[in-house]
């Protein structure tokens, strides 16, 4: 069981707009991150 | 949020979206609004059940803190696009940070329910103060 939702996220590997993986806690490795989960675009 | 990029990267944090639908739809999304922070698609919702993400129902649309809430954003001027790929689906706002640390967890309670960006930066600043 993951310690937190970041630990839960953190492995998860989603494509940008261009398509290119990017793991999600690559986000917040170094710095922190706001990280917004929208409902829809726009 | 793409108005208040500056506002969060001078706190210290990077900015990031995930959203719904296809990737055409987001790069058009992208294209229409320039913005520059990164713009990820989870089109089967992996991201949004790790995170333990809702949906709302129509009866959402009933809520009183609904009707405040699309009252607010038109003030500010934002008008609703397209509904997207999941209508009901409820968002969140998160502010992480390295060692897979959670600052600070916004679940949308319902449609038009976001976290005041005041809390977000004070999160990022409270991490900053600390290390």
């Amino acid at each position: 069981m993951p310690s937190s939702l970041s630990a839960a996220l953190a492995p998860l590997d989603l494509p940008d707009t261009d398509g290119r993986p990017v793991r999600l806690g690559s986000l917040w490795a170094v710095r922190p991150a706001v990280v917004v989960f929208l409902r829809h675009y726009g | 949020m793409r108005e208040h990029e500056d506002e969060i990267t001078g706190a210290g944090a990077a900015l990031a979206a995930v959203g719904l639908g296809d990737r055409a739809y987001a790069s058009r999304f992208r294209e229409e609004t320039g913005i520059g922070f990164p713009l990820l698609v989870d089109e089967e919702r992996r991201a949004y059940r790790a995170a333990g993400l809702k949906s709302g129902s129509l009866l959402h649309l009933l809520r009183r803190d609904n009707a405040r809430a699309r009252a607010r954003a038109s003030a500010a001027g934002h008008r609703q696009r397209r509904l997207g790929k999941d209508p009901f689906q409820l968002g969140a706002s998160f502010v992480f940070a390295p060692g897979d640390r959670d600052l600070y967890v916004h679940l949308s309670a319902t449609f038009g329910d976001h976290a005041p960006m005041a809390e977000l930066v004070a999160a990022i600043s409270a991490d900053g103060d600390e290390r």
